[in-house]
């Protein structure tokens, strides 16, 4: 991979809805310590039905994002660091590390240290590991755990884990009340879960429009604009910031726009990102490689609780179960394999990050069926999503070289 | 007649080809890389055309290995994978795995009919596998890496090395060397533990014959042995083991050159 432009004909574009994202980020970063200092901020987990906190008046935020943060910040080992000089060891899943290493010292990292929390929510829907990691946290501020435990599912949801599941979410609701005094009202449950339901179907059209050729995003636009849906599902300015995207992508759809300026491969992504090295996308633009598509962001579009049922409870226990990551090997190289159809894909990038084993785990078949299926060749690249000690770049360059080389 | 360079700045050697339209090497040429791989590819193309007597300019050079980007000449610069694959094509278009190993990464090759890869698997971030790894095993057993083979296919019973790692293998030859094991039995079972994690990554392309093992490691009897016996098939190796890269970079720049032709 050749150098990154440094003209100002740089091969992608950046997005105007960016602008946005700022204002949002610094919103939800007051609110979240206004939050703490009330004593009513909750930490959760990606794939937590938050929904229900949320309408429970708690502020929220998440670690996993913070992660990403101090990824992207490059201070991802050093952080790091900060865990494992107390004792943890290096194949812990660098979010956890510097989620941990943060907390010890909040000091040092300005911008990717979170408020105290008063309370824990963790969902074992997208890993094991959340639930002693944030058992740590708990130890180190006091603020007591809720464990949401979702048994995998394969092919559908069992009776009896449905009803398990749903034991889970009642006494979530009686958790939070018994340590804030409060009660959940239906109707604020209701207005909450159309609220999360109508950004997450704006985030939908936004990545659907990436069917159009050329794609309007690529993605690291995609990573970086995902971040309400994950952090402010559920809120006014969340749906507000997704109609401005939406309206931006589609227009650029109809104009014809690319996200990059001269688009030849496209390419789907699989993972988390290098969060330390998103520019590894935008060098490939510079070669006219796009990824018009990826697993990571596509995770948040089966996130989304009805609101035309009768029980909103029962959606929540059926969507957040139904998590991709909660399912079996399956259930994600079909996905794979219909994003390769519906996106038009010529080819595929998996990216094994050493600490998410939880989402990198069965990667070597997945490549082989999903090739087999879709006559598509792909491509496995190692690393690590916020760790960048266990990033080789020379190396990933090789392996991804090949690949285009395959397809050119 | 059209001519074609190929250059192959691998970590451990610096490999160079002149091809011409007919598929003749007209010069070839081999050297350590050393420390200024930019110096390395002069002193190649100074060889290649003080060999053949033909004055290089005006002939396409294409660049391959880890060290291609550093060949300013070459028109471009392909990868490795490609280039072996190209390049054992041209010797032996029968060819449908081929496993090169080279000084710092193993690679287990798929070629598609028309010569180029289909799929490929590289080692992991780590040297077992690779010649390092012999490099490092001849040094704790006081051999000349030329020698190492050769002293392996002595051992009727190889010792059991466990670990994959090169670090941690290197103590576990030492406790050997303690335990009174004879150094052919060590370099027998430094042969099979490096072979079999090559062997795990050819399966995982498909052993499909016939295959072609090439790379410097190439020339090592024992791993050609110990490979041949894991895989269950005959290897084909071709004359020139560690030129097949720059070759198929050759061979990559005269297509270039027939094109804008």
């Amino acid at each position: 991979m050749t150098q990154e432009r440094a003209s100002e004909e740089k091969p992608y574009r950046r997005l105007e809805t960016q602008a946005l994202l700022q204002q949002i980020a610094f919103r939800h970063g007051l609110e979240a310590m206004e939050a703490s200092e009330n004593g009513s901020l909750a930490w959760v987990t990606s794939g937590f039905p938050v929904e229900i906190p949320i309408a429970m008046n708690l502020g929220v935020v998440y670690p996993e994002q913070a992660g990403a943060i101090i990824g992207a910040q490059k201070i991802g080992p050093a952080v790091s660091g900060y865990a494992e000089d107390l004792g943890y060891s290096q194949e812990l899943c660098s979010y956890a590390r510097v989620s941990i290493g943060s907390t010890e010292k909040p000091d040092e990292v300005p911008m990717g240290s979170l408020p105290t929390p008063q309370i824990l929510l963790a969902g074992n829907n997208i890993c094991g590991t959340v639930l002693k990691w944030y058992d740590a946290i708990s130890e180190m501020t006091g603020a007591p755990v809720f464990l949401l435990d979702t048994p995998p599912i394969e092919k559908q949801q069992l009776p009896h884990n449905q009803e398990y599941v749903r034991h889970g979410v009642e006494r979530l609701i009686e958790f939070i009340g018994s340590n804030f005094n409060r009660t959940l009202e239906e109707d604020r449950l209701r207005e909450v879960a159309e609220l999360s339901s109508r950004a997450t179907k704006l985030w939908i059209r936004a990545l659907e429009a990436c069917k159009n050729k050329p794609s309007p995003l690529n993605c690291a636009d995609r990573f970086l604009t995902m971040a309400p849906v994950v952090s402010s599902r559920g809120t006014e300015h969340c749906v507000e910031f997704y109609e401005s995207l939406v309206a931006e992508v589609e227009e650029r759809a109809k104009q014809g726009i690319g996200a990059i300026r001269d688009e030849k491969i496209r390419l789907l992504w699989d993972n988390i990102p290098p969060w330390h090295t998103l520019r590894f996308f935008n060098i490939l633009a510079s070669r006219g490689v796009v990824f018009p598509a990826d697993t990571y962001t596509h995770a948040w579009t089966g996130n989304m609780v009805g609101t035309d049922t009768p029980s909103i409870i029962d959606e929540v226990v059926e969507t957040y179960s139904k998590v991709y990551l909660n399912m079996g090997l399956d259930a994600k190289v079909d996905k794979m394999c219909q994003l390769i159809d519906d996106y038009d894909l010529d080819g595929f990038v998996m990216f094994s990050v050493r600490s998410c084993k939880r989402y990198s785990l069965g990667q070597l078949v997945s490549k082989e069926i999903v090739t087999e299926r879709t006559g598509v060749p792909g491509v496995i690249i190692e690393g690590d999503m916020v760790d960048s000690r266990v990033y080789n770049a020379a190396q990933i360059e090789t392996r991804v070289d090949a690949l285009l080389e395959m397809l050119m | 007649m059209d001519m074609g360079v190929g250059i192959d700045v691998g970590s451990t050697t610096t490999k160079g080809v002149l091809l011409d339209s007919s598929g003749n090497i007209l010069a070839r040429s081999l050297m350590t890389t050393g420390a200024s791989a930019i110096q390395a590819v002069e002193k190649t193309l100074r060889n290649i055309s003080s060999s053949s007597n033909i004055d290089l300019n005006d002939i396409p050079v294409i660049s391959t290995g880890y060290g291609r980007a550093r060949v300013e000449l070459a028109e471009k610069s392909m990868t490795e994978i490609t280039c072996h694959s190209v390049g054992v094509h041209h010797i032996n278009p029968d060819i449908r795995l081929l496993i090169d190993v080279g000084g710092q990464d193993a690679k287990a090759i798929r070629i598609g009919p028309s010569g180029r890869p289909e799929d490929f698997e590289l080692n992991d971030k780590c040297s077992a596998g690779t010649g390092r790894f012999l490099e490092v095993m001849a040094r704790v057993l006081e051999v000349s890496l030329d020698d190492l083979g050769p002293l392996a296919l002595q051992s009727k019973t190889p010792s059991s090395i466990s670990s994959t790692c090169t670090v941690f293998a290197e103590s576990e030859v030492i406790g050997h060397i303690g335990a009174g094991e004879s150094a052919a039995d060590i370099a027998a079972g430094v042969h099979v533990s490096m072979v079999s994690k090559i062997s795990a990554l050819s399966k995982r392309v498909g052993v499909q014959e016939p295959v072609c093992a090439t790379g410097g490691v190439a020339l090592n009897p024992a791993f050609r042995h110990h490979l041949s016996n894991q895989l269950g098939v005959e290897l084909w190796i071709p004359e020139d083991p560690q030129l097949t890269g720059a070759l198929g970079a050759a061979v990559i720049a005269l297509e270039k050159k027939g094109k804008k032709n």
